[in-house]
């Protein structure tokens, strides 16, 4: 403690470099967090989807092709299998063209089972079940909208030539996509004159130790026929979309850490620059019996403080920024965008890392100075 | 009754290596200050006056021989050791003053007292007896280049003498003054000396000095040339010096 008035004062000699160096950590370090955010925000998900029972079968060719409904009585015989949920996509919009979210048809009977934990209450279930025009939204749309329980809503058809008014009967909350939007099937189905094919199923599983049995079992009733299907866990499916963004996000990545590691360059140039003025008093401070481990203590903790300051300015900007983004953008599907704290902890521990390592090898070099050398300099 | 010796210098030799070149800066001195004296060390440039304070202030090693002060020998310490006896022994004054600049003269002073156990209480009370003692008691709060060359060396004089070191070593300490702040050091110097037996240790070119001292070595080409009497009268000459 003693100390850090020292380390203080010499924090502050060049006022303008010790915050243009903090800024540029801050920059570095906003710039990492919000980038690494997306790809680490998408493993937390595809993570918390890995222990579902929920498996997802689609039409082998791809998930924009066609199924049968008649495939749900034979999904729903196969052993190990405790309910099944056909799904058909509207595709429609609210009021705009850009007010376009996920809004999918889907049987009333089961979903109870199905979606059991996604926070949807009993009363919304039960609602869902009874009447023909129920949805259920979820909480990202709600709150896009400014959607509320019992209002009447109307989607208008893209890809089928009507409109479906439907009345908001529950909410699902952030365990589900944040702005998803299910109706009955029997309205869709009924308004579109009966087509009898959907666009997936959604398949629940008994046990998670049965869902390879029952995977194998599901694909292999459905070979060689018109429509062959590929199922899938929910994790594997979800894996599937999000394979799309894996270019971005591994360049997300890499971006992120080519900022941290140039700024930490130029940190290090600047504490260089900063010991190298210095060396002279470091030689006098060691003259009058400072030791080299606490010259290097002294060093090494004035440019922490200046790589954490950075570290934390640029992670509560990049906190605020995702925030503020998340609250604005639900029409994409990040409602639920946030700096994971594994990202925080990562950002904090590079901000540490760039003030240790850009000071160490000046530092440690002027701390281990020949004093008469280094006091040849003042003369 | 047997003399006591602050510094004893024993067969030193102290050789640097220049590219190539090998400098003999110092050659086979030897060498004993008694405690409570105020020396110099005189010579023309060149002449290993620094060296010699170096090696005594353990600021550097020699080549071969054997540097005790205050009867420790520093030779064969390690340079961990040494840090910590340099805290505890030796105040040193500069040419060029050497505060900080980011410091005041409070804080100036007060920095080879962060090396002690002293409370914040206790290392305030030191600092301002220093303070006093060198004549800037008020003038605590200022920085250096709020001071003037003099007042400089005085906060220099006083960090120097804050841990109540075993010996003040200064190594031209009027070489970058005007006369008349010069002779303020020389008379503060000399009253540390007399009045708190401070043994003290000089190196200068500066003539005046020689009023002020009770022995002057003189260097030339690393090798003790002779010892004098210096002019001042309150003691006498130093005893048990030998080349």
């Amino acid at each position: 403690m003693k100390f850090t008035m020292l380390v203080l004062k010499n924090l502050l000699r060049s006022k303008r470099r010790t915050f243009l160096t903090v800024f540029s950590i801050a920059v570095s370090l906003f710039i990492f967090s919000a980038l690494v955010s997306f790809p680490t925000l998408a493993r937390e998900i595809l993570a918390d989807r890995a222990s579902s029972l929920r498996l997802a079968v689609h039409n082998k060719a791809g998930v924009t092709y066609s199924m049968p409904e008649a495939y749900k009585q034979r999904i729903a015989a196969t052993p190990h299998v405790i309910a099944v949920v056909p799904e058909s996509w509207f595709g429609g919009i609210y009021h705009e063209v850009n007010d376009q979210f996920p809004n999918l048809a889907v049987d009333p009977d089961q979903v109870d089972l199905m979606w059991d934990d996604w926070g949807i209450s009993k009363a919304a279930f039960e609602d869902f079940k009874r009447l023909r025009t129920a949805c259920l939204v979820s909480d990202g749309t709600m709150k896009r909208f400014g959607l509320h329980v019992g209002q009447q809503i109307q989607l208008r058809g893209t890809f089928y030539p009507f409109n479906v008014t439907l009345n908001i009967v529950g909410v699902m909350n952030d365990k589900a996509p944040p702005n998803f939007l299910f109706f009955r099937r029997d309205y869709l189905e009924e308004a579109a004159g009966r087509p009898g094919f959907v666009s997936m199923f959604w398949v629940r599983a008994d046990k998670s130790e049965n869902i390879p049995q029952i995977i194998a079992s599901i694909d292999e009733q459905f070979a060689n026929s018109m429509a062959e299907t590929r199922s899938e866990s929910e994790a594997a499916f979800m894996g599937t979309f999000a394979q799309g963004y894996r270019a971005f996000f591994e360049l997300a990545e890499i971006l992120g850490l080519i900022v941290v590691l140039t700024i930490g360059l130029v940190a290090a140039n600047t504490a260089a620059m900063s010991i190298r003025e210095r060396r002279s008093e470091i030689a006098i401070m060691r003259s009058i019996g400072f030791r080299s481990g606490t010259i290097l203590g002294l060093l090494l903790g004035e440019s922490l403080i200046i790589g954490l300051s950075g570290g934390i300015l640029g992670c509560a900007s990049a906190y605020v920024i995702l925030k503020v983004f998340a609250v604005g953008s639900p029409a994409i599907g990040i409602s639920s965008l946030r700096m994971p704290p594994i990202v925080v902890v990562e950002a904090l521990a590079a901000a540490c890392l760039i003030g240790l390592l850009s000071a160490w090898f000046p530092a440690r070099s002027a701390a281990r100075q020949n004093i008469v050398d280094a006091l040849r300099l003042v003369a | 009754m047997d003399e006591k010796y602050a510094i004893e210098i024993d067969h030193v030799t102290r050789v640097y290596k220049r590219d190539e070149f090998e400098v003999r800066a110092l050659d086979d001195v030897t060498l004993k200050v008694p405690e409570a004296r105020f020396v110099a060390i005189m010579g023309p440039s060149g002449s290993g006056k620094t060296t010699m304070l170096n090696l005594i202030a353990g600021i550097d090693h020699a080549t071969s021989g054997r540097v005790a002060v205050g009867g420790e020998e520093i030779t064969s310490m390690r340079e961990r050791d040494l840090a910590a006896w340099r805290a505890r022994h030796i105040g040193l004054v500069f040419q060029f003053y050497n505060l900080i600049p980011v410091l005041t003269a409070f804080e100036n002073v007060e920095l080879p007292l962060l090396l002690t156990h002293l409370r914040k209480a206790e290392r305030r009370q030191h600092v301002e007896t220093a303070l006093k003692v060198v004549g800037l008691a008020d003038r605590m709060d200022h920085y250096p280049r709020q001071l003037s060359g003099g007042q400089e060396q005085r906060v220099a004089i006083a960090r120097a003498i804050v841990t109540d070191p075993t010996i003040v070593v200064a190594d031209e300490p009027t070489g970058d003054l005007d006369a008349k702040s010069a002779e303020e050091i020389l008379n503060l110097l000399t009253e540390l000396n007399r009045q708190f037996h401070k043994t003290i240790v000089m190196v200068t070119h500066d003539p005046r000095a020689e009023r002020y001292v009770d022995t002057v070595y003189r260097l030339d080409k690393g090798i003790l040339a002779g010892i004098e009497r210096g002019k001042s009268a309150a003691q006498p000459a130093a005893a048990g010096a030998s080349a």
